[in-house]
C-alpha cells in the first residue's frame, strides 16, 4: 500500500457527517482488497476479519465524517444561509471555497464582509450572519440546491517539506488510512482474534455513528484512531504532542488502564516511537462510546498528532500514521484470548 | 472576455514588487502585436499603432500586481512571520494553503486548534503579527534551505467559471484589466494609442505614476476591478456597485475626482451602445487614476471597473458579463478621447 497516497484519494473524497456517502464509498473500495465481508450500514462502512466467534472480539476504528456546513435557507438574492456541522472556527470562514452537495455539486465561496462595511476588523462573523455565494439567482438556486444539502470546504492536499501533509480532512482521513494500512500489514498473518474495521459516520455532531455500529459489533476491546493536537507555536505543550514523534496513546480515566498500557508496552518492544496523551475526563472522541456500549469494552485511543485541526488547511507527518498502523498490526499479531 | 486568457493571468502569482511572472505571459502575448519597453520599476510601455492617427495622445492602464503577503523572519521554530503586501483582511488569511517564494514551496498558514481556544480567542480575528506560515520544517535551519524573509507568499485557490458566467479567484484584481488590454493590442485599434500594464498599484499607486509621466498623455482609461458589495450582509447605498449591473464608472473616489465631461460620456456611450453602465453608490476607495491624472501637467481622467465582490481576499467573484461590458465600454470610450 502507498501509504501517503491512500491518505491523499481519502482525503479529497467529501464526507460531511451526516452526508459521508463519497468519502464511505471510497474507504469501502479500499477494504474490499482484504475482506469479501464488508459492507455500508446506516453509513458506516464495516469489514470483518480474523476468526469469527473467537475472542476477544476488537473494533477497531476511524471516523469517516469531517466537519463541515447544512444549507438552511437560500435567499431572495440567492445567497445561502448556513449551520455548522461539527466544530467550526468562526475566524477563518471569510472567502473561503466550498463545495454544495446538492443535485449536482456546487462550487461557492463563503462571503467575506468588505472594509467599507467593518471597519472593525477584529469582530468575527456570527454564524447567522455568514452566507455563501454561488452565483445564482435564487430560481437557479433552488433548481440545484435545497435546505439540507451539506457543504464540505473545496478538498485539497498537498505535500510540504519532508513528509508532512496538508490537507482539507485529515481529522480524520488520516486515522482511516492508518487502519487500512494496519490489516495491510497483517495481511498475510492469521489473526487469533475476531476483528472488526468500523469507519464510522457522525463523529463531529456527537459519535453517532460510532454508538449504533458498536451496538451491532458488540466488541470486546475497541481501539479508536483520531487525530489529536500537535504542537503549534500558539498553543500549550500541556495540551499538545508533537509531530513527527509517533502515536499518541491514550490515557484517561474513561479509556482501560491496561489497554493502555499493553499499546505502550508493544511501541517499547517494537521500538515506535510513541507519545503518551493524558486526558483528565471523556476523550472526545468515539472512544467514548465504545467504552459504555451494551455491558461496556476495554477502550483505548490512538491519536495521530495534527496541527490547525478543523481549519481547511490541516497538516500532519506520514510517519505518525505509519508508526500508529505499526502498533495496530502488532497489537492484532498478539491479540489472544 | 477570453475566460482562458483571464484564467491564465489569475493563477500567475505577482504581489507588488514581484511581477515578474505576470509580465513575461504579458510581452509573449503582445510582443508581435505593439513596440513595447520595460522601465526601471517593471512597467510595460506599449505603443500600437492604430489604422489612424489620434488627435489626442491617449494612455490605457491596467495593473499588474496583487495583493498577497511577505515573509518577514524565520522563526526558531521553523515557522515564517508574515506581513501584507497590500491592503489585506487578516480575517481572510488564516487556515489556508499558500505558496511561498520563488519555487512555489507549499505551505499552510496555521491557526491554533479552535477545540483549545477560549471563548474570548475564538471571538478574536486573527492579525498580521499573530498569524505565520508553516512550510513542514522542524527547525529554522531547515526552514532557511527553502525560504528566506523577504519571498512572498500567495494564497492557493481554484479558479472556477460557472456555465452562466459567474468568476471566482484570485487576483481578477488587475488581472482582468490586464487581459482586457492584452486583447485590445491584439486587435485592429482605429486610433494610435499608449499601453501601460504596470507595477506596484496595491501598494500606493507606484508604477503608474512613472508610467504616466513617461507616457504624459492627454487623455487616460484606467481598467480596474472594484469592490461590490451586494450582499445580503449590506442595504441600500452601502452596496457600492452590483454584479450584473455592467461596467462601473465612479464620478469621485478617494483618490480621485474624475473628469466630468468623461464621466458624463462614458454613460452616454454605455446608453447608445446598449452597455450595463453604474456608478458607485459610496466614495470609497481608489486607483492608479489617482497617480495618473495628477501626472506631469494633469492629465484627463476616467476609470472603467468590474465590479468584484470579495475584492482582496483569496477568492474574488465577478460575472462575465460585467466584464465584457468593461471591454466594449473602453473600447468606445477610447476611440471617442483619441479624437475628443
Amino acid at each position: 500500500m502507498d501509504l501517503e497516497k491512500t491518505i491523499t484519494s481519502l482525503c479529497l473524497a467529501k464526507g460531511v457527517s451526516g452526508d459521508e456517502t463519497e468519502a464511505a464509498e471510497l474507504a469501502l473500495s479500499i477494504l474490499k482488497e482484504y475482506t469479501d465481508e464488508c459492507y455500508i450500514k446506516n453509513g458506516n462502512v464495516i469489514g470483518h476479519l480474523g476468526i469469527k466467534g473467537k475472542k476477544p472480539h476488537i473494533l477497531i476504528d476511524a471516523h469517516i465524517d469531517q466537519i463541515g456546513f447544512v444549507v438552511t435557507h437560500i435567499t431572495d438574492d440567492g445567497f445561502l444561509k448556513i449551520s455548522d456541522c461539527g466544530g467550526i472556527d468562526r475566524r477563518i470562514l471569510s472567502a473561503q471555497q466550498v463545495v454544495i452537495m446538492g443535485k449536482r455539486q456546487v462550487n461557492g465561496v463563503i462571503c467575506s464582509i468588505p472594509p467599507h462595511l467593518e471597519s472593525d476588523e477584529s469582530k468575527v462573523p456570527e454564524m447567522t450572519d455568514i452566507c455563501i455565494d454561488v452565483g445564482m439567482s435564487k430560481e437557479q438556486a433552488e433548481q440545484v440546491i435545497s435546505p439540507g444539502d451539506k457543504i464540505a470546504f473545496a478538498p485539497h492536499c498537498e505535500k510540504l517539506i519532508g513528509d508532512r501533509i496538508c490537507g482539507t480532512s485529515l481529522d480524520d482521513r488520516c486515522g482511516v488510512a492508518a487502519v487500512l494500512r494496519a490489516i495491510d500489514i497483517v495481511k498475510d498473518k492469521t489473526l487469533q482474534c475476531e476483528v472488526t474495521v468500523l469507519f464510522s459516520t457522525q463523529e463531529e455532531v456527537g459519535e453517532r455513528g460510532a454508538k449504533i455500529a458498536a451496538f451491532d459489533i458488540d466488541p470486546d476491546i475497541a481501539l479508536a484512531v483520531d487525530v489529536s493536537f500537535a504542537l503549534t507555536s500558539d498553543d500549550s505543550e500541556l495540551k499538545c504532542g508533537k509531530m513527527g514523534k509517533g502515536c499518541m496513546i491514550g490515557f484517561s480515566p474513561v479509556l482501560d488502564r491496561k489497554l493502555s498500557e499493553r499499546f505502550r508496552k508493544i511501541a517499547e518492544e517494537r521500538d515506535l516511537t510513541y507519545q503518551i496523551e493524558v486526558m483528565s475526563e471523556s476523550t472526545g472522541t468515539n472512544a467514548d462510546r465504545f467504552s459504555v456500549n451494551r455491558c461496556g469494552a476495554k477502550a483505548v485511543t490512538l491519536s495521530i498528532p495534527l496541527k490547525y485541526m478543523h481549519t481547511p488547511a490541516e497538516v500532519i507527518s506520514v510517519s505518525d500514521v505509519e508508526n500508529t498502523a505499526r502498533l495496530i498490526a502488532a497489537y492484532l499479531e498478539g491479540a489472544t484470548e | 472576455m477570453n475566460k482562458e486568457l483571464l484564467r491564465e493571468l489569475c493563477l500567475i502569482n505577482g504581489t507588488s514588487g514581484d511581477e515578474d511572472k505576470v509580465r513575461d505571459n504579458i510581452v509573449s502575448k503582445i510582443k508581435d502585436h505593439c513596440e513595447y519597453r520595460i522601465d526601471p520599476l517593471g512597467n510595460i510601455i506599449a505603443f500600437k499603432k492604430g489604422i489612424n492617427r489620434a488627435k489626442n495622445k491617449v494612455m490605457v492602464s491596467a495593473h499588474m500586481d496583487e495583493v498577497g503577503m511577505i515573509v518577514t523572519s524565520v522563526r526558531p521554530d521553523g515557522t515564517l512571520t508574515l506581513s501584507a503586501v497590500g491592503g489585506i483582511d487578516p480575517r481572510v488569511a488564516a487556515g489556508r494553503p499558500v505558496s511561498v517564494g520563488e519555487k512555489g514551496i507549499s505551505g499552510v498558514i496555521g491557526s491554533k486548534a479552535v477545540h483549545n481556544m477560549t471563548s474570548e480567542e475564538k471571538n478574536t480575528a486573527p492579525k498580521f503579527g499573530s498569524i505565520y506560515a508553516d512550510i513542514g520544517a522542524e527547525s529554522r535551519e531547515e526552514a532557511e534551505k527553502y525560504v528566506m524573509p523577504g519571498d512572498r507568499v500567495y494564497f492557493r485557490s481554484e479558479f472556477c467559471i460557472s456555465m452562466d458566467g459567474f468568476v471566482s479567484g484570485k487576483a481578477i484584481d488587475d488581472r482582468f484589466g490586464c487581459a482586457a488590454m492584452i486583447e485590445m493590442i491584439q486587435s485592429e485599434l482605429p486610433y494610435d494609442c499608449f499601453f501601460t500594464f504596470v507595477v506596484q498599484e496595491e501598494v500606493g499607486l507606484r508604477g503608474s505614476r512613472t508610467a504616466a509621466f513617461a507616457v504624459d498623455p492627454d487623455l487616460a482609461i484606467v481598467l480596474e476591478s472594484t469592490t461590490a458589495a451586494d450582499i445580503p450582509l449590506a442595504s441600500g447605498e452601502k452596496r457600492c456597485c452590483e454584479l450584473g449591473k455592467g461596467a462601473v464608472v465612479s464620478y469621485m473616489d478617494r483618490s480621485t475626482i474624475y473628469d466630468k465631461e468623461l464621466y458624463r460620456l462614458s454613460k452616454q456611450i454605455a446608453a447608445e451602445n446598449n452597455i450595463g453602465w453604474q456608478t458607485k453608490s459610496m466614495v470609497a476607495g481608489g486607483n492608479d487614476s489617482g497617480a495618473i491624472h495628477i501626472s506631469n501637467g494633469g492629465v484627463r481622467t476616467i476609470a472603467i471597473s468590474a465590479p468584484c465582490r470579495y475584492l482582496h481576499s483569496p477568492v474574488c467573484a465577478a460575472r462575465l458579463s460585467d466584464l465584457e461590458d468593461c471591454e466594449k465600454l473602453a473600447a468606445a470610450m477610447l476611440e471617442k478621447m483619441c479624437q475628443l
